[in-house]
């Protein structure tokens, strides 16, 4: 309960501060009664009064009936995670698609429990497929990268 | 006899050897991605959206893969449903109640086969109940003008949180943010960039393809942690594979009952597969009395929600096609699709996209063909893809997420964005904050502003022209209607539970 007004709260904030700097939102000249500054606002003040009201008075959390409640293994499992995304991300385009996904996807597969071998001989695969798939198939064209040189 | 005619030029454009064959790969995928856990069909539909692009489909058939893959996770949720207990996706939950003590029952193969036939009887009356009422509605919709959208719009949104249930305020709240989201980028009416905070990649506001995989597909990533003990062995499914004529006709009358609920829940906007499963399921349990074995194994408790969720995904097409006011989440994306090929669904898509219209809805048709008879062969290897575990299946959901946003814009913001969009998804997801309303409220945003603010320039600002057209006060009073059955229900619960307070004191 704490944790979800905490995070109304920054969501408030962060509303407001939001419709702080619609105010300035005016066209320089206009040719229409309704300005690009009326419909944000509209929606933040109302966003905002709906969250003032669960700040005020939140909902209980009804709970998937397979959840567990969430302790210290799994929360640093979850920010392992998040980083592992970010880092993928980050590295998507300047390593090359190959590369980063066999690395990222080995990853993924050792946070999910995954054993050493099979996980690297499925990412290596994966990637490859996925490549020649995308790349190559079905024409999507995916970042090269470090493999740039290899004239594949 | 119009109509007709134009579903026999719609079956000319689904049969050609292409659209087949696309509708068939569609159908596949759509199910193999449907009975994967955590992969539902808003994934897979949004996942599909770079493909197409990139392989140059012309409209017609990007929708009728997208549309069969709709249809298809629909089928594939149900599998993992009946034999591993454990939805593949929010709607069919219900499925599991009576699909699973089926399967213990050693009749897997029986329930497989008799909640396809639902689904496709749902999907089939659902599909001539668009041939029927989707012209007329676009007909009639013509009349409406931006103010009448407007209120079409507001509607849409109050329905959302007035369906939600026991938490109309998180609904709210969580669709007003997608409102929001939509204004960011820069206003196409006066050129101010707005929340862009100078970032050139912020200027075409938030792809929708980010927000969407972000949301659903990033979140899911993150939750599917929680559940990594989830190596459960699925029952098998032996003996008989197809159900007989008496269980069929035992569940027949229940499958029509459901089939038109299910298709009036589907077109209301906001209310969806979720809620026409689970109101189908109770309305037979409370019809069977004490005579049914729901719960424990009834055919009927499997049929009723699977011939809701076939009816109300073909519904949930109607008010897309004839509005452009989408009807579920899975919808929105499809809009979002379109609006991609540069094709406004609405009113006018009838006249001037008859191709387009009429061949998604001969595929319809066809789509569900090959899913009932898809089921009955490939039902072995789709139990085999249910044993994927899940350190194989999560790098996979992330790696292709990355793969279909990198190719909308090839830019390491983008994946960024999406992960950020992922994290605050999986937080609004832990507390209880729905999801799909948050994209319909970002796909409703653009055409809602643009909406208003074109009324108000016909009326050269005055708010009157909101509500002076018969239209728009129906729509206005439906969406008062809307916002006070919600408190009613509130406050009926609160007035019982304090009963139920004094009776124990």
């Amino acid at each position: 309960m704490l944790f979800q007004r905490l995070f109304l709260g920054v969501w408030l904030i962060a509303g407001l501060v939001m419709m702080y700097l619609a105010l300035d939102y005016q066209a320089p000249f206009s040719y229409e009664p309704v300005g690009p500054r009326a419909y944000p606002m509209l929606m933040l003040g109302l966003m905002s009064a709906g969250l003032a009201y669960l700040l005020i008075k939140p909902t209980p959390i009804d709970h998937a009936h397979d959840e567990k409640p969430m302790d210290a293994p799994t929360a640093r499992k979850v920010v392992s995670c998040i980083l592992l995304l970010l880092a993928y991300a980050l590295l998507f385009e300047p390593f090359g698609f190959v590369p980063s996904s066999i690395v990222a996807g080995f990853l993924f597969a050792r946070l999910y429990g995954g054993r050493w071998l099979p996980s690297l001989v499925t990412s290596i695969v994966m990637s490859i497929c996925l490549y020649i798939l995308f790349d190559r198939i079905l024409d999507v064209p995916l970042p090269l990268g470090i493999l740039d040189g290899l004239e594949i | 006899m119009e109509t007709l005619n134009f579903l026999a030029q719609g079956f000319g454009v689904a049969l050609t050897p292409t659209n087949l064959i696309i509708a068939l790969v569609g159908t596949l995928i759509g199910t193999v991605v449907g009975l994967l856990p955590g992969l539902g069909p808003i994934n897979g539909v949004a996942l599909l959206i770079p493909v197409a692009f990139a392989l140059g489909l012309p409209p017609e058939s990007a929708l009728i893969l997208l549309a069969a893959v709709y249809l298809g996770c629909e089928y594939g949720g149900r599998i993992s449903s009946i034999l591993l207990n454990i939805p593949g996706e929010a709607s069919t939950l219900m499925t599991t109640l009576d699909g699973y003590p089926l399967a213990r029952k050693g009749l897997a193969g029986v329930a497989l086969s008799l909640s396809a036939w639902s689904s496709f009887i749902g999907a089939f009356i659902a599909t001539c109940g668009m041939v029927l009422f989707a012209p007329l509605l676009a007909k009639w919709a013509i009349a409406f003008g931006p103010a009448e959208y407007f209120a079409l719009m507001v509607f849409a949104i109050v329905c959302l949180a007035g369906m939600a249930g026991d938490k109309p305020i998180k609904t709210l709240v969580a669709s007003l943010l997608g409102l929001f989201l939509a204004a960011i980028g820069i206003d196409a009416n006066s050129g101010v960039y707005r929340f862009t905070f100078d970032s050139i990649h912020l200027a075409d506001g938030i792809q929708f393809v980010v927000l969407v995989l972000g949301l659903f597909s990033v979140s899911e990533v993150l939750l599917l942690l929680e559940k990594t003990h989830h190596g459960q062995d699925a029952v098998k499914a032996t003996g008989r594979m197809l159900f007989n004529f008496r269980e069929a006709k035992s569940v027949f009358l229940t499958n029509l009952r459901c089939a038109v609920s299910g298709f009036v829940m589907g077109v209301l906007p906001g209310a969806g597969a979720t809620l026409a499963s689970a109101l189908a399921y109770m309305t037979e349990k409370r019809m069977a009395g004490e005579k049914g074995e729901f719960g424990k194994g009834d055919l009927r408790g499997l049929a009723a929600p699977e011939t809701a969720i076939g009816a109300s995904c073909c519904g949930a097409m109607i008010p897309m096609l004839t509005l452009g006011v989408p009807g579920s989440g899975t919808t929105a994306v499809m809009i979002g699709a379109l609006t991609l090929y540069n094709i406004t669904p609405g009113p006018l898509l009838f006249q001037n996209e008859p191709t387009l219209v009429w061949g998604l809805i001969a595929s319809l048709f066809i789509a569900n063909v090959m899913l009932l008879i898809l089921n009955v062969p490939m039902i072995k290897v789709f139990t085999k893809i249910l044993a994927v575990p899940n350190w194989a299946l999560v790098p996979i959901i992330a790696i292709i997420t990355s793969i279909g946003v990198y190719a909308v814009h090839a830019t390491t913001f983008d994946l960024i964005l999406m992960v950020i969009i992922g994290i605050l998804g999986y937080i609004l997801r832990k507390l209880d904050f729905p999801l799909s309303p948050l994209l319909l409220g970002f796909i409703l945003g653009g055409l809602m502003e643009q909406n208003l603010r074109r009324a108000l320039s016909i009326s050269n600002g005055s708010m009157d022209i909101l509500w002076s057209s018969g239209i728009s006060q129906v729509v206005w009073l439906l969406a008062i209607v809307m916002l006070i059955l919600p408190m009613i229900r509130i406050w009926r619960r609160r007035s019982l539970r304090r009963k139920a307070h004094m009776a124990n004191v």
